[in-house]
């Protein structure tokens, strides 16, 4: 388990997520606004290339380059001094990692790497055994907001009262890394314990709470029925459990409710009254961000009007 | 079309004898990988999206994999898993079935079956090349749009406006000054690119390396791709003495 009191507020790369540039960016503007407001020294970077996430999870890239490309991000993150490297995707965070490990354990890897990058003049990207600390250099955004929840409890100036929220963790931040997750992975409570202290009724536990949110990578493009009978089920849950807003932690999951939730209604004939959005999203409204110019509801699929209107932030 | 060469793939899928051993060996799975230590509980199954709705089965899978069934490169239920790694966190016995598919999915792929699933996302390489950054691959944009219609595609014709106000740059574009295409070069991500194309008669071009000068019809069998390299002596598993993996989870 990863200690709440050695996650930094120093350093971090907030690590660009194509997904959120792409779907919500808002996301990434709500982020950088919250963590302005907390204190925490952040640096994003345009050198920093895509993780290789949806090509590596659809089986189009190896193993090998999919490592290249992370050590070659490592080395952008150690360049400009800001090592921690902070994702706003799950998939990112747990790519990351896993490169770091690969690296710093396969030597064989590691020296055909750095072969290729001095093969192509890129002397400046080798990496080195321990460059980076798989458990210390890597960040998922919520952990950082959960490290300061006292202060945003403290800045929260919207009354979330009486609204029902639950959470969604995502997969790839807690099942993949699982010893490395802040809290129990059978259960993590992370967004929950944010939440609360921004005044929603949260609710805990709900049934299928650990399942997938059913994009499965290309499971929503080749296996679609599948993909919206598992968004569903879980959509189902979170009805029958009477919840108004869904907080999540991943565009993945954020393209798979807010996108697809209409698409199901039509094809299910079925009805939600739930409303989505990321945690850096909600940290920031409850901070007074404005819900179009910071955190981008314009994007969303799902008419939040509704809900900001009964929260008081329109 | 030309017959092809089985694709080479040697950090995903060394070469072994048997399926358990190239699956301990790939740089997909954990080196702590529990595969022998598996005891047919199926927590994974019990766990597993696919499996709720598919006729998918982890539990199956690890022991198809453990009986060394090379049939199931063929098996289409190989391509259901939703790699959601719920099985991952739940085998009480450090084993990975979603780490173990992911093998099993690139050594299909190194013998051409099912490249139209791989070829559907293959404009990501060269979009990463060009940009840095990653985008839903032409028919994923083509299939999204039947499914989201105006309000999404509207969005994202202003993309680039709401950008702007959310005091963002314009296009999600990163400045990689070539570095990653330099880097797809290496590590024969194009001529990986190039086989796919050809394998799924999407482009004729394809290196000559990869052109078979076997006589059309020959089909190859599993054993015929492997080298002799990897396993010492049996093909017993090895024991959890060998491998002791790491400490499970214990909640």
């Amino acid at each position: 388990m990863k200690p709440i009191e050695t996650v930094p507020d120093q350093k971090l790369l907030l690590f660009k997520s194509c997904m959120v540039g792409q779907e919500y960016p808002g996301v990434e503007a709500a982020t950088r606004y919250v963590f302005d407001r907390l204190g925490v020294d952040w640096f994003i970077s345009e050198e920093q290339s895509c993780c290789t996430g949806i090509g590596h999870y659809t089986d189009l890239f190896e193993g090998l380059t999919t490592t290249a490309i992370a050590a070659r991000n490592f080395a952008v993150a150690r360049k400009c001094g800001y090592p921690n490297i902070t994702c706003l995707c799950s998939t990112c965070y747990a790519v990351n990692k896993e490169a770091c490990e690969l690296l710093n354990t396969n030597d064989e890897v590691r020296e055909k790497v750095n072969s290729i990058f001095r093969e192509k003049g890129l002397d400046e990207l080798v990496y080195e055994k321990g460059d980076m600390d798989p458990r210390a250099n890597f960040y998922h955004a919520v952990e950082i907001l959960l490290s300061k929840v006292d202060k945003i409890s403290e800045s929260s100036v919207l009354d979330f009262s009486g609204i029902r929220a639950a959470a969604h963790h995502a997969c790839h931040y807690y099942k993949v890394k699982y010893k490395d997750v802040i809290g129990n992975p059978e259960n993590p409570q992370l967004i929950d314990d944010i939440a609360a202290a921004c005044g929603a009724d949260i609710v805990r536990w709900y049934e299928d709470r650990t399942l997938t949110c059913g994009m499965g990578f290309s499971q929503l493009h080749l296996n679609k029925n599948t993909s919206l009978q598992v968004t569903k089920a879980k959509l189902d849950s979170l009805k029958n459990a009477g919840v108004e807003l869904m907080i999540h932690m991943c565009p993945n999951c954020h393209i798979q409710y807010d996108r697809y939730q209409p698409v199901i209604e039509k094809e299910f004939g079925v009805e939600y009254d739930t409303v989505h959005m990321n945690i850096g999203q909600f940290v920031a409204l409850s901070m007074g961000a404005d819900p179009y110019k910071v955190c981008g509801f314009q994007t969303h699929s799902v008419p939040l009007e509704g809900f900001l209107e009964k929260v008081g932030a329109i | 079309m030309m017959p092809l060469l089985p694709y080479v793939n040697e950090y995903d899928t060394p070469e072994c004898e048997t399926l358990a051993e190239t699956a301990k060996r790939s740089i997909r799975t954990p080196d702590s990988l529990g595969l022998d230590r598996c005891i047919q509980c199926g927590a994974c199954t019990a766990s597993c999206p696919a499996a709720r709705f598919t006729d998918y089965s982890p539990r199956q899978l690890v022991k198809r994999v453990l009986e060394n069934d090379w049939s199931l490169l063929e098996d289409e239920s190989i391509w259901s898993c939703f790699y959601c790694y719920s099985c991952n966190l739940r085998c009480p016995r450090n084993n990975s079935p979603v780490t173990i598919v992911q093998v099993l999915r690139q050594m299909a792929v190194n013998r051409g079956i099912g490249l139209e699933k791989l070829a559907y996302f293959v404009e990501i390489g060269e979009y990463l090349a060009e940009n840095g950054a990653s985008r839903v691959p032409g028919p994923g944009l083509k299939n999204m749009e039947r499914d989201l219609g105006e309000r999404w595609t509207g969005f994202k014709r202003d993309l680039d406006s709401v950008r702007a106000e959310l005091g963002l740059s314009p296009g999600d574009v990163r400045d990689t000054k070539g570095e990653i295409r330099a880097i797809l070069e290496g590590t024969g991500y194009f001529e990986r690119e190039k086989w796919i194309r050809a394998g799924t008669g999407r482009d004729a071009e394809l290196p000559p390396e990869y052109v078979s000068h076997n006589s059309p019809g020959h089909e190859k069998t599993g054993a015929e791709f492997k080298k002799n390299d990897c396993i010492k002596g049996d093909l017993s598993f090895e024991t959890d003495r060998d491998c002791s993996g790491s400490e499970a989870l214990i909640v």
